[in-house]
């Protein structure tokens, strides 16, 4: 193609203004990459911070609802009560953790009661969120044995599991007896078993863990559960195994995102903002390529006319223009591809003292594609000005400036 | 014999503003195939505007051109361009080579551009035509980096490139030296007479207007009659 010859020509007959054009190419697309490895690192950062400490998918009862029978004979309605004395529960958990279990997607299931609790000591009170669980399957869902600090997780007959910071408040240690009140008015005198640290102060303060055998009689759930904790291989299914799970077994099932919707709106303004850059970013490389086009288009306009008076047509010379572009775009997207990926390698090397990223990136996520085909395309698109002034360009004007 | 270029009451008017001026007037022109004619005409007499008219750069207020048989002043933009790409040569008073591309490349741009890129048959016809200049020794030399003299036969070359019926010359010696400019007529006055090409060259020196079998004058926009005069060119 010979539009392609003159094009490389051009471009090859000013080296160091073709290099600074690709140089600014490249340094916007290297700045789109590490945005883009820079969000989708700290999103799925946050992301496994949340999911791994978390169910996936959690099962509960379907919601009561006052039922209401109309007679239109009578001009009456009856109304069918719910109790609010009746504790919601799972009564048939077991065929639900069978079916559960039969399911290739789910890695970690937990049956538990989970209520409120007053712990006394003395003149001492505080309110709990109690977690009961099968002691065997402890770690499940939240990783406790691993934050214990004191004591350990054994969690036998009368045994409890408490929060540092209520442990504190109360002034409690490893083998100390507290009163536990649950909100069904039974009380009982455990013994603190073990001591965790999440690092979150409102798990540290008000959550506790006893056995499921020890809460039943204490929340007069002999043979229910009120919840079961799903965790999944893909955290990304969570929704749609929630939506299937929830039709088979008539339960209330939610997935991880609707209860934290605040991290998803984070994550969507933080994906926008970065959009936002990506996008200033493309702009500036595709005003820098039309601007230097049209200067190379201006610079060569007796070379233009000659062209035109030589019967050769405006689409060659329109696409000697945009082929400058595209070979501008190609070159300049893959060297901002290269460097980008070298760049967040490199920033991935650094970490924290414990061991994490100290910048959560992933450079594996740069939407290297992406960027490329927005690159050579919108190089494409900025060359169209200059190659539609250059094809316009009147032959005589041209020949006598 | 069908003339090589036949303009019938060529005018042109230019507009500047309520202004309007005439450069030229009922204007006819016939050159017959093989013809090297001298378009003489002092500054403003309107030489240029009717070499670009005939060269299909600017389309005259009215007047017919006919070139080689062909009705020429009405063809599209598009068709306009292949005409003047395959019928028409075009030397200018700066060469105005492509200073990026050989002189091999220069002289074969205008088939390669045109057509499917620098094959060996246009390579070939160029390598020939920059012989026939006394270039052979240049053909792989960059454009920019000939003397004037050399750019001018490059452009001569370029002009004959796709075998025109018409060769149009503006002041082909004007930017050169007197003994550049003697080869440079030397070899046009070759080439018309070896392959029969006609020319016609627009100039205000008497010397390049002697070289010429035949002279046009033209003055304040009017081809003067009394003017137009067969010589017998120097040698």
């Amino acid at each position: 193609m010979f539009a392609f010859l003159v094009a490389r020509r051009y471009l090859g007959s000013n080296p160091w203004q073709t290099a600074l054009l690709v140089a600014g190419v490249a340094l916007g697309v290297t700045a789109f990459v590490f945005i883009t490895a820079l969000i989708q690192g700290l999103a799925t950062r946050l992301t496994d911070d949340v999911t791994a400490k978390s169910a996936h998918v959690s099962l509960e009862p379907a919601d009561r609802v006052a039922r209401i029978f109309h007679n239109p004979r009578l001009h009456t309605e009856a109304v069918a009560l719910v109790s609010t004395l009746q504790r919601r529960q799972i009564r048939a958990w077991t065929a639900t953790v069978a079916l559960l279990e039969s399911q290739t997607s789910v890695t970690a299931i937990s049956p538990q009661i989970t209520g409120s609790a007053v712990l006394v000591r003395g003149e001492a009170a505080a309110p709990v969120a109690v977690t009961a669980i099968d002691p065997r399957q402890l770690d499940a869902i939240s990783p406790v044995s691993r934050e214990i600090v004191a004591g350990d997780t054994s969690l036998n007959a009368n045994g409890i599991l408490i929060g540092v910071r209520l442990a504190e408040t109360m002034g409690l240690s490893v083998g100390q007896p507290v009163l536990f009140r649950t909100d069904r008015g039974i009380a009982r005198l455990l013994v603190v078993e073990g001591i965790f640290k999440s690092g979150v102060q409102s798990v540290d303060e008000r959550v506790a863990y006893l056995s499921l055998d020890t809460a039943r009689p204490l929340f007069l759930l002999p043979a229910g559960v009120t919840n079961i904790e799903i965790k999944l291989k893909d955290t990304g299914q969570a929704r749609s195994f929630a939506k299937f799970i929830g039709g088979a077994t008539g339960l209330r099932a939610t997935p991880w995102q609707d209860k934290n919707s605040g991290l998803a709106d984070a994550l969507t303004a933080q994906a926008q903002t970065g959009t936002l850059i990506q996008a200033f970013s493309l702009i500036s490389v595709l005003i820098g390529i039309a601007s230097a086009l049209s200067l190379s288009a201006n610079r060569r306009r007796s070379e233009i006319g000659i062209m035109r008076a030589f019967g050769i047509s405006r689409n060659f010379i329109a696409s000697v223009f945009l082929l400058q572009g595209l070979m501008i775009g190609i070159v300049g997207a893959s060297l901002g591809c290269f460097a980008g990926y070298g760049l967040c390698s490199w920033l991935a090397t650094f970490t924290k003292t414990d061991g994490t990223l100290a910048l959560p990136i992933a450079p594996s996520e740069g939407g290297y594609a992406l960027v490329f085909l927005l690159t050579t395309g919108g190089a494409i698109m900025a060359s169209v000005i200059p190659a539609r002034s250059a094809a316009r360009l009147d032959a005589l004007e041209a020949i006598q400036q | 014999m069908t003339a090589s270029l036949d303009a019938r009451s060529i005018n042109m008017t230019f507009r500047n503003g309520d202004e309007l001026t005439r450069v030229l007037v009922d204007v006819n022109v016939t050159l017959a195939p093989g013809e090297l004619v001298a378009l003489l005409g002092a500054s403003g007499s309107g030489k240029s505007t009717l070499l670009s008219i005939v060269g299909l750069l600017l389309r005259p207020t009215a007047g017919i051109i006919t070139i080689g048989g062909e009705r020429a002043d009405i063809l599209s933009d598009a068709k306009s361009s292949r005409f003047r790409n395959t019928r028409l040569g075009f030397i200018f008073q700066f060469h105005n080579l492509l200073p990026d591309f050989t002189a091999l490349e220069n002289v074969g741009f205008p088939a390669a551009a045109a057509g499917d890129g620098m094959n060996a048959a246009i390579r070939r016809r160029a390598e020939m035509l920059l012989s026939r200049v006394g270039l052979s020794e240049r053909i792989n030399f960059p454009a920019a980096r000939l003397s004037g003299g050399q750019k001018q036969r490059v452009a001569i070359a370029r002009a004959l490139m796709n075998h025109p019926q018409l060769v149009l010359a503006d002041e082909p010696t004007g930017s050169l030296d007197r003994a550049s400019a003697d080869q440079v007529l030397a070899l046009m006055r070759e080439i018309n007479r070896e392959d029969g090409t006609t020319f016609l060259v627009c100039t205000h020196d008497e010397r390049v207007a002697s070289h010429c079998t035949r002279r046009i004058t033209l003055r304040d926009g009017r081809i003067d009659s009394a003017l137009d005069t067969q010589i017998t060119p120097e040698t």
